[in-house]
């Protein structure tokens, strides 16, 4: 048991914390109500002149699609790399050579986003000179993407299947299915929460991403935080960006709302159904 | 002509429903010892068939290969007459109980038991039909909805027996399957497992490292270790007639005694001077289980018979029905007995007391090393 005051202590400490984490965005909605020109007082102004900006919606539907289309494919392939790996695991291999490819889907991960996104920059430039594909744009932006989100999934259905009992796969053998029927009847429900995690996260990493975006973008390909460093580059935060800020924060703050509903309402279910059964 | 015949008659049996015949199965890790070692075994159809062994004896890798998930680097496997080289796991007319019961944690019991008639494609009204029948037999319909994280350990362990039983297998292999349960519900399990599988006369291959659950349960068992069956045969033959020292003491107590024979029916020993029944030359170990000595209080010895030896109590350790204890007959030379403590018993002992041990020439069996 914690004694009171160093309780308390520990619950004073978190205030900070708590304003460091908050203060900035609230300043970003504070100032996206900033007075028309010519006026005083909070107004929605910034909020018209965003809506009005054909760039930012084109921008904005860009960063869904690439989002969107990078996070559903990266999941197809990181639930097919990670069940590959915790299924054929190398036998009797030890050390290193065990290991080399959890060792292989974590460079991505550790590697710093600048030096990745140059050396996509450079692969893409290496390619479209010698075989005219691959020039920069949405392409280009979606497979630098996929590459950087897959060993996030991977990792998250990895880590759920290496912590199921093994004889799992024997039993859905032995009950008459194939590889293909276990891979749908086992292996699927039983990752399916770490698929929607890893395709959660891999839209809010897309979505998210400058440094990789910036490199491998193309003239056509804008999204909106190319965007947004873009505007800031030319006219300083203006209350516009601001308002585009305060509208992200908002929807993060939905998203992030309805997924605690969502879970809380699974977890009572199981509670409810554990408690009326026993 | 006739060893034609005698050819077609025992493809006749091994060919029966349910029959199992192993020719030389071998099974190498990587590197390692070998798990299974060039076994030879034939099991029954509808017989209750037990491995029995310690940890790494191979019996559990014995199971995985006639199940499928392992495949011999050696070796034929016969099931029901049938070869079972290229035949993957979810083609054989095997299922499995695992030690772990590998319930699915996202389905429910009635899910989980209907999982192998659903694989095979039998139409949903006959698969509630066959679900509801074998919950109703092992009593366990009450939580046909529940999922596996909501079950006790004894449920759990009913749920995966009906899931193999379902489905209705020439063969159910069972991987210690009460292993993880408390003495008494394992008990009570033991015999619910053998009448169900009297009942449905399937034969049944069961692994465990229990010598008292084999006892129970089996038809004939298989006593393994190194990756070798040291003695196969019925229960009462294994146990009353080990081949050598290490089934003899894996199946229980014994005393162990090297031999250097005199005649043909006796022999020195560190104990002393032997009669046995059995015929002696080039016999090297003689034993004899606990229960099979007889003790007196010395006035009441009837004396005049052979292996007879004056002894004192070192220890007696009481056990409800019997008691067991150590006898000192000599320096040093001490002989284990079992003495039951029911009313034809004639007494029970204190440490320190003095006794006479009879070991009847008949009980003391030869062993090899």
């Amino acid at each position: 048991m914690i004694p009171r005051n160093v309780r308390r202590a520990l619950a004073g400490f978190s205030w900070p914390i708590y304003v460091l984490l908050y203060t900035p965005l609230a300043l970003v909605a504070w100032y996206s109500f900033a007075p028309a020109p010519h006026t005083q007082g909070l107004s929605v102004y910034a909020y018209g002149v965003m809506l009005h900006d054909h760039s930012v919606f084109a921008a904005l539907r860009r960063s869904l699609i690439l989002a969107i289309g990078s996070a559903i494919i990266s999941t197809v392939l990181g639930v097919l790399l990670g069940y590959g790996l915790s299924r054929f695991r190398t036998p009797g291999a030890k050390g290193v050579l065990a290991n080399m490819p959890s060792l292989i889907i974590y460079t991505p991960i550790i590697m710093p986003s600048l030096v990745f996104g140059i050396s996509e920059l450079i692969f893409f430039n290496f390619v479209h000179r010698f075989t005219g594909l691959l020039g920069a744009g949405l392409g280009t932006m979606m497979i630098a993407h996929i590459t950087f989100q897959v060993p996030y999934v991977t990792l998250t259905v990895f880590a759920r299947l290496a912590g199921l009992d093994q004889n799992l796969f024997d039993a859905a053998h032995d009950l008459y299915a194939n590889g293909l029927k276990s891979f749908w009847h086992l292996i699927v429900p039983v990752v399916q929460p770490a698929i929607i995690g890893g395709f959660l996260l891999g839209i809010t990493l897309s979505i998210d991403d400058f440094t990789i975006s910036f490199f491998t973008a193309g003239p056509g390909s804008v999204t909106l935080p190319i965007y947004i460093y873009g505007a800031i580059a030319r006219k300083g935060v203006t209350p516009e960006i601001n308002a585009i800020g305060t509208l992200m924060i908002g929807a993060v703050i939905l998203l992030a709302v309805l997924h605690f509903i969502i879970t809380r309402h699974r977890a009572r279910g199981a509670e409810l159904a554990a408690k009326g059964t026993i | 002509m006739s060893s034609t015949l005698a050819i077609a008659g025992t493809e006749a049996q091994t060919g029966a429903r349910g029959a199992i015949s192993l020719s030389g199965i071998t099974r190498i890790f990587a590197g390692t010892i070998p798990a299974v070692d060039h076994i030879d075994l034939e099991i029954k159809a509808g017989e209750f068939f037990t491995l029995l062994g310690p940890s790494g004896c191979g019996k559990t890798t014995l199971l995985r290969m006639i199940a499928g998930f392992e495949t011999p680097d050696e070796g034929r496997i016969l099931i029901s007459g049938r070869e079972m080289q290229s035949v993957p796991a979810h083609e054989r007319p095997v299922n499995t109980v695992f030690q772990s019961y590998a319930l699915f944690p996202h389905l429910d019991v009635e899910q989980n038991i209907g999982f192998g008639l659903r694989m095979r494609g039998v139409k949903s009204a006959e698969r509630k039909q066959r679900v509801d029948a074998i919950m109703e037999m092992m009593q366990i319909g009450a939580f046909a909805k529940r999922k596996a994280a909501q079950l006790s350990g004894g449920q759990r362990q009913r749920v995966a027996l009906a899931r193999a039983l379902v489905n209705e297998p020439e063969v159910v292999l069972l991987d210690e399957p009460l292993s993880a349960l408390d003495a008494k519900l394992r008990a009570e399990l033991q015999i619910e497992l053998l009448r169900m599988q009297k009942r449905l006369g399937m034969t049944f291959i069961f692994v465990t490292h229990d010598q008292h659950e084999a006892l129970v349960m089996s038809d004939r068992m298989a006593v393994m270790s190194k990756g070798r069956i040291q003695q196969i045969g019925p229960v009462l033959d294994v146990y009353e007639r080990p081949r050598n020292v290490f089934v003899a003491e894996f199946l229980g107590l014994s005393n162990i005694w090297q031999i250097t024979p005199i005649s043909d029916h006796e022999a020195e020993t560190p104990l002393g001077r032997l009669t046995i029944s059995e015929m002696l030359p080039a016999a090297r170990m003689a034993m004899i289980r606990p229960e099979k000595i007889w003790l007196y209080s010395e006035d009441a010895a009837p004396y005049g018979r052979p292996n007879q030896f004056f002894g004192i109590i070192r220890e007696a350790i009481y056990m409800g029905a019997a008691t067991q204890y150590r006898v000192e007959v000599g320096e040093n030379k001490f002989v284990l007995a079992y003495d039951t403590n029911n009313q034809a018993a004639e007494r029970s002992w204190r440490p320190g007391e003095k006794i006479v041990v009879e070991l009847k020439p008949e009980n003391i069996m030869l062993i090899e090393p």
